[in-house]
């Protein structure tokens, strides 16, 4: 009854105020507009029903996580008012139990929640079914999706989240301790979670939001079918996530339960109570006077009110604000553990893919700092805590019941404001000093001691700073304004959440998100580059803007009693006097003077598109010219160019000239080119009349029609200027390609012949919305026409390529000549063979020369090998050119000649560990310099791998742009580098690759079309390398490298037509015996997966001295279609049954024999002649099994 | 210097009508602002102390508009609210440092003097290094003195100062801000007469935002001499006598009750004349039967 009674009271009470309705509100209109964006099914490359279970399941995620951080006053309040306003005496000492008092709190708190977080399921549903929506986006209703999302994902958070907000607030007897915990949970889901993010099933099980398991597995897990009909199952990590939170909450609540006390509270320390405080309640003789009687003396004291004063007081209030920070949980946690779980985290991400970084400062330093506007970083916990503090300080004295006092006093409404922000910014600095510092310390224990401290200094307290500063500005006014704590609150979290999704809100142009700018970017080619002018243009233009914000929160400072808005609004206007009048115009000033510049920049000098004004023009593209796309047109045969490169400048001119040729059966009357936006390009002219019919500047299409008609096998010759000229800068920063050391970019720039298909938009929900027909993401496998070539005849390159004297050009080709003139250095490079795409560079490089013998070509000839690094990026050079040359010699032993006389490898700018090959050229970024493989045996070589996998790029295919392309291309290379390892690296490092790619892709991205369809990393990273890895183990090794070898030299004739998978499998079917067929179309037909396990494995030991092994086994087979459903079909397959002696590990069986295995247990029994240790079935891994590990066991002596 | 305030009105948004054309002026010294709880005291002291804005009239300290001129006021106000906190984990002495600095005191061995003069005045001297958490609600009001103290205040507003004060300690801080009168306006409100009997020299009794009496208390009681008779009843007589009689005060006394009657005459009855007191002010004040337009008594 009484347990009832608070109940009801609580709940009616809340319900009463306005923030639970605030609450509902936001998170409405939030989730709705969650619910109708569709950035996520751009990120993923596929649509999914915006009321799909996997759509209703990621906006709950989310909503969940906006519930987290705005509502934890909820909890708070109920757990905390009776303190918060002193009436504890009052409801402490009537006849309640602590069952009663805290059950009926804490579960109407829990209530209220649960019913607050309906509004995310019922934003969800307006989304869905207002109008509005793609028609073809909306799915059949299913309530089981949103009343899985919210059982599965919004009640179990809810009840998480209320345990331990009410658990820190009854505590510590302050309702802003929900928010603490609050912080706390995301800390766990962002820093914790994210930290073992690397063991990935601990950082699933740890993230209370469901963040990870949703956006990180389920995203990339879940076919499109999937994602469309699949339920979310309490089951897995799901179910382990979800007990895992429960418990914690339980636990939680019983140690609040069992420590409460109905007793009095004394005074207390933020967040908690000293159990013995020395001084308490210390008698202190009464009385006023030293002596009853005595006169009064107070020294007189002259005292002045100047600006000497005011920046006396807001020092005071500042260093006084800081420590309130320093000292409370919230700062402890800023300034102590996260600096100390940041050194783990460096240690943790100086790696990259199993093999350690260098950890240079700019790695070190990327781990350290987050954009405001990335909301999925770990850092994202440091605007919440700033807003958390910013409302603790703006309250201060207020909460301290001083505020009568202090208002009081002398001085104008600056020195609080201002203090109160210097104290925060002091804050953030020492945070920054700190992160700097575990960031340094990581560095010693990695034993690095190349600490760059100035780049340190430059970003981390010139950039980073910067925006936290802006943030926590903007968060003190927020609270100043609204002035009541909870709703200064929400409205600060709903600022930050605008300002990072701010495209959910239909607002893209940085000049219109606070703080907002292009970002800056650092390689050690590059430095800074050109990214840091704008990044500063931006964040002045926002600085002026906090400082008209800081008059804002000036003039509407509360001083005393009155907070009705029209009484603030009157003292604003007698407060807008003097200093604060001129702040404020010249505040107005610098906005609309660097606003101004900045759109100048941004709209004017550049132009200015918002992602739907670009969907817009792709659009139009192809509706304009679309019509085009099949026409006949002549092919560019000979490309020659001139390149002069300004790096200092930032500029770049070329002057170019095709040949083209009509390879077509058809006369051609005009000739359709393709400009590139951002690009000036001019002075197009024919060598023979023709006029120009069409020049959309818009679209970037011109139309030249030829006097007379190009006829079959003509060609004609097209010169052409382009030139890349910096203008100001763009409302997303600067193009960088040009750089003073580091330029890089592509033949993108140069005109391109005949309508682009490329150009046209991709999305089926965008290409619904401007009225196109769907395209498939790629053309159909079975789509002849699209395996046609698409350049006839040989294709030739010359370029001559100019840079500053210090510098080092490189184009496609090999280098003939390399020539000074005047201050400029010249380089001409050609080749029979630029590939359709190919870039340049030009930067201070080194460079390092070597050959290669070919001993395998008739006359034995050199090729020659060109490393153009960054003169400071040596460590990788050896071992590149040995895997360089180990990959030449297997390779043209194995799958054919290399065609080239040369081979060149360059360095660009940029971070990544990425490698890329084009023709006779492969490009890579710093990153892959920074690499530190250990040198120790049980460590795979992962730069080498990749170094392999490039190299046998050189010897892809001509592949058909359809499905399965990324089969024939990276499958086949991993094939490749794969053979190499085995043969040139041992079988150590071999068991290493393979194992290393068994792991999981991360962020594999899952289509569920079999291999020879296959798009997605999986199928071209994973299972396509290992289907042709177990057909050579299967079928032989020469077997199917001499299949590969036939494809190669049929599709590598001049007039064959382009490869696709159905070609390599018809070449693996030659060469694989009938009784292993079915193995052929396994793996590659559909999509099949073995469920393999030995069950007991026995050995006894015969009276001859040898030993019979006894397996038990199990087997299935199952097929999955596309729609992730899977079926079991019937199996009787040839399967590796293997038996290994002791210490052996896998290396040398003491037999290793395929054997006939059906579906179901079986037993199997081989001899063995020595002592074995373990035994198993497919103990290799060359059959698809989602659940590895359970294939080999240990044997039981009998 | 002398504070006016002229026809000052403020009413809440929720209709209560706090002060209702209050003028008043107040010389130097003490002056004692007395009415019972709700009356509009504090209302007024923190309209005076620049914390809330009234809806109407004007108040001047001198020649400063304390409505408008507020930084002026806040340079020479001191002000001790009714009710106050402290942060508890300051020390005293750190505390009142960073006030003294607030209130413009920012030189350093000014403030230091300062703070150890108004520190060893108000006796936490011994416990300046205590946090202020563990301070006793004696200790409390003792430091909130001290720090409505700095700064010399031109202007001392303190709002029902002696509620959480025992006897002695009321009597010694009664003193002190005697002493302070001497040279500055001190507005004292309460709720308790003798706070005001004891040492104001002038003082006011508001009630229902309504300036019932401006009187000096010598004056006032004087004025009374004669009409305030008094007699000891047993407690059932009391609404029959009250028919008959202008009742303006009961006290119980030894179990009986205690009845001060206001009147012109004699009232008979076993009635007999007392010597009146502040209270008996007060309370014909309350009760209407005497009243601060013309400081004239009213007829029955």
């Amino acid at each position: 009854m009484k347990f009832w009674a608070i109940f009801r009271f609580e709940f009616t009470y809340q319900v009463g105020r306005p923030w639970p309705w605030l609450f509902v509100m936001v998170l409405l209109v939030l989730t709705f507009l969650m619910t109708r964006d569709g950035s996520l099914s751009e990120v993923l490359y596929s649509e999914f029903f915006l009321n799909s279970p996997f759509a209703v399941a990621k906006t709950t995620v989310f909503g969940s996580l906006i519930w987290l951080v705005m509502a934890a006053a909820i909890a708070g309040d109920a757990a905390a008012r009776d303190v918060e306003t002193r009436m504890y005496p009052l409801t402490y000492t009537t006849p309640v139990s602590r069952t009663n008092y805290l059950g009926g709190r804490f579960l109407a708190a829990l209530a209220l929640n649960a019913l607050i977080l309906l509004a995310v399921q019922a934003g969800i549903l307006l989304g869905v079914y207002l109008p509005g929506v793609d028609a073809e986006l909306t799915g059949p209703f299913r309530p089981a999706a949103f009343l899985t999302a919210y059982a599965i994902i919004a009640l179990p958070n809810a009840l998480a989240a209320t345990a331990i907000q009410f658990s820190l607030a009854a505590r510590s007897g302050r309702a802003m301790a929900g928010y603490f915990g609050s912080f706390l949970l995301i800390f766990m889901g962002f820093f914790v979670a994210a930290l073992l993010l690397y063991h990935r099933s601990v950082g699933t099980l740890l993230d209370p939001i469901g963040v990870r398991f949703i956006v990180e597995d389920v995203a990339h897990l879940w076919t499109p079918t999937e994602k469309n009909w699949r339920l979310l199952g309490m089951e897995g990590i799901v179910l382990q996530n979800r007990l895992f939170w429960f418990s914690i909450a339980l636990v939680t609540l019983a140690f609040t339960y069992l420590s409460f006390r109905f007793a009095h509270r004394t005074e207390g320390i933020w967040w908690w109570r000293r159990k013995v405080k020395r001084y308490d309640n210390t008698p202190v003789e009464a009385g006023i006077g030293a002596r009853q009687g005595a006169p009064i003396f107070v020294p007189a004291i002259t005292r002045t009110f100047g600006l000497a004063t005011h920046a006396r007081q807001t020092a005071a209030i500042a260093w006084a604000s800081f420590r309130t920070v320093a000292t409370s949980w919230g700062g402890i946690s800023l300034l102590v553990a996260l600096p100390l779980l940041t050194i783990p985290v460096v240690l943790d991400q100086m790696e990259s893919r199993g093999v350690p970084l260098v950890p240079n400062t700019i790695y070190v330093i990327s781990e350290l700092t987050g954009s405001l506007s990335d909301e999925l970083s770990r850092w994202v916990i440091i605007p919440f805590l700033i807003v958390f503090f910013a409302g603790e300080l703006v309250w201060r004295e207020r909460d301290a019941g001083l505020g009568e006092i202090t208002d009081a006093m002398p001085g104008s409404e600056w020195a609080p404001f201002l203090g109160k922000f210097l104290g925060l910014g002091f804050v953030l600095v020492a945070f920054l000093a700190l992160q700097t510092m575990a960031g340094i310390i990581a560095q010693v224990i990695l034993d690095y001691q190349g600490f760059e401290i100035a780049l340190y200094l430059k970003i981390m307290f010139g950039l980073q700073l910067t925006e936290y500063l802006l943030f926590a500005l903007l968060a003190l006014v927020v609270h100043v304004l609204v002035d009541h704590k909870y709703i200064g609150h929400l409205v600060a979290i709903i600022a930050f959440v605008f300002i990072a999704m701010a495209s959910l809100f239909g607002i893209e142009h940085n000049l219109l998100i606070y703080g907002a700018g292009p970002g800056w970017s650092y390689t050690e080619m590059r430095g800074f580059g050109p990214t840091l002018a704008p990044w500063l243009w931006f964040k002045g233009y926002w600085a002026a803007w906090a400082v008209l914000l800081a008059v804002m929160a000036r003039l509407l400072w509360v001083r005393g009693k009155e907070s009705g808005l029209r009484v603030r609004l009157q003292l604003a206007r007698r407060r807008f006097i003097g200093a604060t009048t001129w702040t404020a115009a010249v505040a107005a000033g610098l906005i609309l003077v660097l606003g101004g510049f900045i759109f100048y920049n941004t709209n004017v000098l550049n132009e200015y598109l918002t992602s739907s004004e670009v969907k817009e023009r792709q659009a139009e593209y192809e509706q304009h010219y679309g019509r085009y796309a099949g026409i006949p047109q002549p092919q560019v045969s000979a490309t020659r160019l001139h390149v002069e490169i300004y790096p200092v400048r930032r500029e770049v001119e070329i002057r170019g000239t095709y040949s083209l040729v009509n390879s077509t059966t058809e006369a051609i009357d005009s000739i359709h080119i393709a400009t590139m936006p951002g690009i000036e390009t001019e002075a197009l002219a024919f060598d023979r009349p023709a006029a120009r019919v069409l020049a959309d500047e818009e679209l970037h299409y011109r139309i030249y029609a030829l006097k007379q008609p190009l006829q079959p096998g003509d060609s004609i010759q097209l010169d052409f200027q382009v030139r890349m000229k910096p203008r100001g800068f763009r409302e997303n920063g600067v193009d960088a390609s040009v750089a003073e050391n580091g330029t890089f970019f592509t033949n993108a720039w140069l005109p391109a012949i005949g309508y682009q298909k490329s150009r046209e938009l991709i999305l089926a929900s965008d290409r619904r919305e401007h009225h196109l027909t769907q395209r498939p993401l790629i053309a159909s496998l079975y789509n002849v026409e699209a395996r046609k070539k698409r350049a006839g005849g040989k294709t030739t390159f010359d370029a001559v390529i100019g840079t500053d004297e210090g510098q080092v050009a490189v184009a496609p080709g090999e280098l003939r000549r390399t020539w000074a003139e005047g201050s400029r250095r010249y380089f001409r490079y050609s080749t029979s063979a630029p590939g359709h795409e190919y870039a340049f560079f030009s930067a201070g490089y080194a460079v390092h020369e070597t050959l290669w013998k070919d001993s395998t070509a008739d006359s034995a000839r050199n090729i020659s090998i060109r490393i153009f690094h960054h003169p400071e990026n040596t460590a990788q050079l050896e071992s590149m050119v040995q895997t360089i040359q180990a990959s030449l010699d297997y390779y043209t032993a194995q799958f054919g000649p290399y065609r080239s006389s040369h081979l060149t490898f360059v360095e660009r700018p940029g971070n990544g560990m990425g490698m890329h090959a084009e023709a006779r050229r492969i490009s890579y970024a710093e990153g892959f310099s920074h690499w530190m493989p250990k040198d120790e045996p049980g460590s795979l070589d992962v730069p080498s791998a990749i170094v392999a996998h490039e190299m046998a790029h050189q010897w892809t295919v001509p592949y058909a742009n359809v499905e399965g392309a990324p089969v024939m291309s990276e499958s086949i290379a991993w094939y490749y580098a794969m053979k190499l390892f085995e043969y040139d690296r041992g079988p150590e490092q071999f068991r290493k690759l393979l194992s290393w790619m068994h792991e999981p892709y991360r962020r594999e991205i899952r289509q569920g079309e079999p291999l020879l369809r296959g798009l997605d990393p999986y199928m071209s990273y994973r299972r396509g390398p290992f289907a042709l890895y177990t057909m050579s183990e299967y079928v032989g090794e020469d077997q199917v490298n001499s299949a590969l070898r036939r494809l190669l030299e049929k599709h590598r004739q001049q007039d064959a037509p382009l490869a696709t998978t159905l070609d390599l499998y018809r070449e693996l079917q030659a060469v694989t015996p009938d009784s292993l067929q079915y193995l052929l179309h396994d793996l590659f037909e559909v999509n099949t997966y073995w469920e393999l396990e030995t069950e007991r494995a026995t050995a006894t030991q015969t009276e001859a001295g040898t030993w019979q092994v006894t397996l038990d086994v199990q087997a299935r087979k199952l097929v999955s279609d596309s729609a992730g459903v899977e079926t079991e079909v019937p199996m009787n397959d040839w399967i590796q049954i293997g038996v290994f002696a002791k210490g052996d590990e896998l290396k040398e069986p003491l037999y290793l024999q395929k054997h006939r295995i059906r579906s179901g247990t079986q037993t199997v029994k081989v001899t063995v002649p020595r002592e074995p240790a373990r035994a198993g079935i497919d103990p290799h891994y060359l059959l698809v099994d989602q659940e590895a590990g359970n294939n080999v066991a240990e044997l039981k002596m009998e | 210097m002398i504070l006016e305030i002229h026809n000052l009105s403020k009413t809440y948004p929720n209709g209560v009508q706090a002060l209702k054309d209050v003028t008043l002026t107040i010389p130097k010294g003490m002056f004692g602002l007395l009415g019972p709880n709700g009356a509009g005291k504090s209302t007024l002291m923190r309209i005076l102390a620049t914390l809330q804005e009234p809806d109407q009239g004007s108040i001047q300290l001198g020649d400063i508009d304390v409505i408008r001129q507020k930084e002026e006021v806040r340079q020479t106000l001191g002000y001790l609210p009714q009710e106050f906190g402290v942060y508890p984990k300051v020390s005293a002495e750190s505390l009142l440092d960073y006030f003294a600095i607030l209130k413009g005191i920012t030189e350093r061995r000014a403030r230091k003097e300062v703070v150890e003069a108004l520190l060893r005045q108000t006796n936490l001297w011994e416990v300046r290094r205590q946090k202020l958490g563990g301070y006793s609600g004696g200790m409390r009001q003792r430091f909130g003195v001290a720090v409505a103290l700095l700064g010399n205040p031109k202007l001392l507003i303190v709002d029902e100062p002696t509620a959480g004060l025992d006897p002695a300690e009321r009597v010694r801080f009664l003193n002190l801000l005697s002493e302070l009168g001497e040279n500055s306006v001190v507005i004292l409100s309460t709720h308790i007469v003798e706070d005001v009997s004891e040492l104001c020299t002038n003082m006011a009794i508001i009630n229902k935002g309504e300036i019932l009496l401006e009187a000096q208390p010598l004056q006032a009681v004087a004025e009374l001499e004669g009409r305030i008779w008094r007699k000891l009843i047993e407690k059932h007589t009391l609404p029959y006598l009250e028919q008959e009689h202008q009742v303006i005060s009961t006290k119980l006394l030894s179990g009986r009750t205690m009845v001060h009657i206001y009147s012109h005459e004699a009232p008979g009855h076993g009635f007999e004349l007392v010597v009146p007191d502040l209270e008996d002010v007060y309370f014909s004040t309350m009760a209407g039967y005497y009243s601060a337009s013309h400081h004239k008594v009213v007829a029955p």
